[in-house]
């Protein structure tokens, strides 16, 4: 069973927190970015509230969730970065460790595996030449993971490009979509 | 046909009647839709009259429950001091239902709407849409609509000038199916892992940030507007003959082996056989139905001469061994494997359990092994009564009801279908598909 | 509590009368019920996820979380009918398929609550064909070592460290049955009191290193003490093999210190091993210290301290017991006693009222005082040419050494030789306090007992045995057998210890007259 990079693994394989860059950790949170999470948080009576919000800046400005981002956030909202780092790793879509440029999700969920899903994904790993799922391609650019439902059934089978939802792919079609995201 | 494409005559459209109109999207185009009526409206009436006319109306919730919405909202105790919170279940995540997507996507000021007139029904302050990660369509749509809205002072500090605040706020989740479960949403809104609670205390006693919660699904609320415009007595009609239990329309989502997969809004209590067959555009060419797994993947599956005899609303599954559920309907063919589709199902929830409860946890995992080695031609007659034994276990015994979804499917596949899981032990053989008939 | 109406329910045909609000679990362990169960710690916030304590209540349509379900008017419940126990084998079924089976190479073994109900009511055999899950063995920092494939997820560590010590260092990551306990790197179990998640998890997937490997639980021997690391006095249990403490524990105790122990005192035990210890009294002579019996040694301390002014310098360590008879015979001979502090840096433990790793670092600091004794870093200081000190195994340090060269007789009552000490005129070897029996008084004046834990060394005797021995050499008169009749003589001669007997200590102790209760009434 693979579910790429998120689910692969366990904490035994954790990461060191410097074990990734030499260069010293630049904080998410300046500037505009601070001022967007303050903002949020006068939407909710709890500064925990915005740690998902929190996590998704950090994915949107790094491309992934580190655990010194996870340090950072915690720093922030009061937190300890064992309580992070256990949210982090309950939800599927934060990565937590770097992915392809584009990291493709297709769903292979019942109705979109009755539909000929396998086919869908086996010709993404095979256009992309990424092999195999949850291992990014040599040239750094494409990620596949298999996806759970995208609740979106009819439209077998929808396949997620970054945060591009694309509806009705066939294998056929792969090679076109990934004209797009070359 | 069902949206995308145009609304079969057969349909009662009243929530998908602006789908596809992108003009429908935006504040103005909404208004000159009739939108926000029902919110003036309501913004001038007591709290407990509303509640009394969606009472009326017998709207129930269409989330998968299919509990009261009216007698929800009146348990909420008003004029008790605490913030009260109006959740909006938009983690729209049963597999085989999408129709939640199509109302954010074309319709977003018609959940605003209803999220704002809940909100005053049950004296709250604030909601929030919790939109799964994943929807970032939807997403976008309804940021932009709330925005617009708040800037055009529907809601907000002063909603439409009532002296009343409402305010209406997106929440993103991150990815775990699980938090379409109420009280797993709310954890998930607070912050923490997506864990459903132990109940009691229900969530209006203490739900979100502690306090007095409804939470209701997209649909649901999305209802609400016309209720409040039409009346109850409108709503409350559109009901089969002999049972006013199921009121409404309702949005089924169609996918799987069918000709014309969609969004389809009929009145409760629609023929399932007309349906498939007139609506849905029957089998693929050259195939015939098998099977159907009517209300989400958590409802026991059907045989299609079980679903052919059945009615489209909340008794009329039951009476047919299954659920409505969230109306998620997929339908297999005859060129489908139950046990391969049974296995794909038990590894979705095993993927999705949020491993607190032992049932579950374990209990999914386990399932999905052995289902796969089934199918992989490696079974053997025991592993059939561990199966069942395994679903007995995890039926009832934890707190939120995933590893009964997880079972649901295997049961009612083992029972409907054990033809085919008895082949694939006797044979050693992996399944194979027929030609095709017609 | 007393305002809280009771409630009336039958629990496998017993009647039972709880307060409401009760949960079914706590209901039936007052009818001596117990309702198996893992996830559920008295003193931690209810999860119900373990699924073990399902019920079957009569008249509700699925089992019920006895941990999580509050008694109700009329309920009848069973625990142990075919639908409970059918639910339970169930779930013990379910925590095997991925458990390693690997009960011979177990700390846990022995005191493992997944072996124990497996044993009573689970499958004798499993079902579970598949591959196991494999994670490796962690270490988690601190006394504590993790191993995954044995955790059956009940939280009670990630619940202990966020709701009771406040640090949330461990958390449950991934979901599904990949789950597992996990922390942060670099963030390690390093709270004052985190060893306690080895003693609440109720498996063997968190263990203390320091007991790793050291003794199977069957061949410990178990016995009710006082922790003497600081002067809080939590109640623990000593276990020894072969007469050789290996492990402290926390016993309960709801006016002390709940279920828990600090690290400090948990692992504070070596001392108590110690291969130097006074083995028998001796007496200077000519050619050093001469080995003597017992009655030559009482009589030849009786000879130095005759008629001289004695200073004490005890131990606040030592029990109440010996501090009374040390206090009784300076004081008859005009002297005084007086111990120095050990401190540290205090440590509480948030989540519980009034409980921490105490600054005063020894046990009996209040008890010292209630009886006459002055806590002072210079406690020789008041020696006077021609004193007599005695020696109450208290360390020596060099400034105390040059004191006592001014006095004219010097009595070590000691487990040890202290090391400085410059003469000892005469030895007398005592238990240490796992050797005897006793009480300490903690800093909020709670009175409690220990009791001997293992046989003393060579001829070393009980303090107060010892001390009571050299007071009635000195003249006085008491007539004591036992520790019991010790402390009897104590409770009659000060009133703040009135009223007490070791009877009426028992286990879980008794404050001293005015003396503010406890941790948490």
């Amino acid at each position: 069973m693979s579910h790429g990079p998120s689910a692969a693994g366990g904490a035994a394989i954790s990461t060191t927190p410097h074990g990734h860059q030499s260069e010293p950790y630049v904080p998410v949170f300046t500037g505009e970015t601070k001022a967007r999470l303050d903002a949020l948080m006068e939407r909710y009576p709890t500064r925990m509230a915005t740690l998902l919000p929190a996590l998704w800046m950090v994915q949107e400005a790094r491309g992934w969730v580190s655990p010194e981002a996870m340090a950072e956030v915690a720093g922030l909202l009061g937190l300890t970065a064992a309580y992070v780092k256990g949210v982090v790793t309950f939800y599927t879509m934060y990565h937590q460790h770097p992915v392809g440029t584009h990291f493709i999700q297709v769903c292979t969920t019942t109705p979109c595996h009755v539909c000929g899903a396998e086919d869908v994904v086996k010709a993404f790993l095979q256009h992309t030449g990424c092999g195999e799922l949850g291992v990014t391609s040599a040239d750094g650019k494409y990620t596949v993971i298999e996806v759970e439902c995208l609740g979106a059934c009819g439209f077998a089978t929808p396949v997620m490009v970054n945060s591009d939802f694309i509806e009705s792919v066939t294998p056929e079609k792969v090679p076109d979509v990934l004209k797009r995201y070359g | 046909m069902g949206f995308p494409f145009k609304p079969h005559p057969r349909e009662s459209t009243v929530l998908s009647k602006h789908f596809g109109e992108a003009e429908a999207r935006t504040l103005d185009g909404w208004k000159v839709r009739g939108g926000y009526r029902a919110l003036e409206q309501a913004l001038g009436m007591d709290p407990v009259a509303i509640q009394n006319i969606v009472k009326e109306s017998g709207l129930r919730g269409r989330g998968g429950a299919g509990f009261p919405t009216g007698l929800k909202w009146s348990f909420m105790k008003l004029g008790d001091g605490k913030p009260h919170y109006l959740c909006c279940n938009a983690d729209e995540s049963e597999p085989g239902t999408f129709k939640d997507r199509e109302i954010m996507r074309w319709t977003p000021h018609a959940l605003i709407e209803g999220c704002a007139i809940a909100a005053h029904a049950i004296g709250a302050e604030t909601a929030y849409i919790y939109i799964r990660g994943e929807f970032t369509e939807p997403l976008e749509v309804m940021e932009r609509a709330v925005a617009e809205a708040r800037n055009a002072g529907v809601i907000g500090p002063n909603a439409m000038g009532s002296g009343k605040r409402v305010d209406v706020w997106v929440h993103k989740g991150a990815g775990a199916y699980i938090c379409g479960e109420e009280t797993a949403l709310m954890n998930s809104l607070e912050g923490k892992r997506g864990n459903p609670r132990i109940k009691p205390p229900f969530p209006a006693a203490a739900g979100l940030f502690g306090m007095p919660t409804t939470i209701n699904n997209v649909e649901t609320l999305a209802a609400v507007p016309h209720i409040l415009v039409n009346g109850g007595a409108w709503y409350k009609n559109m009901a089969r003959a002999d049972n006013p239990k199921s009121t409404g329309t309702k949005l089924w989502s169609v996918c799987g082996n069918v000709s014309r997969p969609g969004n389809y809004e009929v009145q409760m209590g629609f023929p399932f056989r007309e349906f498939l067959y007139d609506l849905c555009g029957g089998p693929p060419r050259g195939r015939t139905f098998k099977a159907v797994i009517p209300g989400g993947s958590s409802v026991p599956i059907i045989t299609i001469a079980e679903a052919e005899a059945a009615f489209m609303d909340y008794e009329g599954m039951v009476a047919v061994g299954t659920m409505l559920g969230s109306a998620g309907c997929i339908v297999m063919d005859d060129a489908q494997s139950i046990p391969r589709q049974v296995a794909r199902l038990a590894r979705f929830y095993a993927h999705e359990s949020c491993a607190q409860c032992t049932q579950c946890r374990e209990g999914t995992a386990w399932t999905t092994k052995i289902l796969e080695r089934i199918v992989a031609g490696d079974g053997t007659a025991e592993d059939l009564d561990t199966l069942l034994d395994l679903a007995d276990n995890m039926t009832g015994k934890t707190i939120c009801v995933l590893s009964d979804s997880c079972a649901a499917p295997v049961v009612s596949g083992l029972q409907k279908f054990p033809d085919e899981f008895k082949a694939l032990i006797t044979r050693k053989t992996v399944h194979t598909v027929p030609a095709i008939v017609a | 509590m007393a305002d809280t109406p009771l409630v009336n329910l039958t629990i496998e045909g017993r009647p039972v009368s709880v307060p409401a609000g009760t949960s079914i679990l706590e209901a039936a362990k007052t009818v001596g019920v117990l309702i198996p169960h893992y996830c559920y710690h008295p003193g931690l916030p209810v999860a119900g996820v373990c699924r073990m304590c399902l019920v079957d209540v009569e008249k509700a349509p699925k089992l019920a979380p006895a941990c999580a379900t509050a008694v109700a008017e009329g309920q009848v419940v069973h625990v142990h009918d075919e639908k409970a126990r059918e639910a339970r084998k169930g779930v013990l079924e379910m925590l095997l398929i991925n458990h390693p089976l690997d009960c011979p190479i177990c700390d846990q073994a022995g005191e493992c609550e997944l072996q124990d109900y497996t044993y009573q009511e689970g499958r004798a055999d499993s079902r579970y064909r598949e591959p196991k899950r494999f994670n490796p063995v962690e270490d988690f920092g601190g006394d504590v070592m993790y191993v995954p494939n044995r955790c059956i997820l009940c939280t009670r560590c990630v619940r202990f460290m966020e709701d009771v010590a406040h640090d949330a260092v461990l958390n449950v990551s991934e979901r599904g049955d990949r789950a597992l306990i996990g922390k942060f790197e670099g963030k390690d179990l390093t709270h004052a009191w985190a060893g306690n998640v080895v003693d609440l998890c109720p498996v063997g997937a968190l263990l203390s290193k320091d007991f790793l490997n050291k003794a199977r639980s069957w061949e410990l021997d178990r016995t009710a003490s006082v922790c003497t690391g600081c002067s809080q006095g939590c109640n623990i249990i000593v276990e020894t093999r072969d007469n050789t403490v290996v492990r402290l524990r926390p016993r309960s105790n709801a006016a002390v210190n709940e279920f828990f122990m600090c690290d400090h005192g948990r692992l504070n035990y070596r001392w108590m091993n110690r291969g130097d210890r006074l083995e028998s009294p001796s007496i200077l002579g000519a050619a050093g210290q001469q080995v003597v019996d017992w009655d030559v040694a009482l009589a030849g301390a009786a000879r130095v301290l005759k008629g001289k002014r004695i200073l004490v310098l005890a131990s606040s360590n030592l029990s109440n017991e010996a501090m009374f008879v040390l206090s009784r015979i300076a004081k008859a001979s005009g002297g005084a006693g007086a111990s120095r502090m050990v401190t540290g840096v205090e440590a509480p433990l948030p989540g519980v009222e009034d409980l921490a790793l105490r600054a005063d670092r020894t046990a009996n600091g209040r008890g010292a005082e209630l009886l006459g004794f002055t806590r002072s870093d210079a406690p020789l200081s008041g020696l006077a040419q021609g004193d007599a000190v005695i020696v109450a195994d208290h360390d020596i340090t060099p400034d105390d050494a040059a004191l006592l060269a001014k006095a004219s007789a010097v009595v070590l009552v000691s487990t040890v030789m202290p090391a400085g000490l410059p003469r000892a005129d005469v030895v007398l070897p005592i238990c240490n306090y796992l050797e005897e029996e006793g009480t300490l008084t903690n800093l909020r004046g709670h009175v409690q007992r220990f009791l001997q834990a293992r046989a003393a060394p060579g001829m070393a005797r009980p303090s107060w045995f010892v001390l009571a021995d050299l007071a009635n050499a000195l003249g006085e008169r008491m007539d004591v057998l036992t520790a019991g009749q010790v402390f009897a003589l104590l409770a009659s001669s000060h009133p703040d210890f009135a009223g007490l007997s070791h009877e009426a200590l028992g286990l879980r102790g008794r404050p001293v007259a005015g003396a503010t209760a406890g941790a948490t009434s």
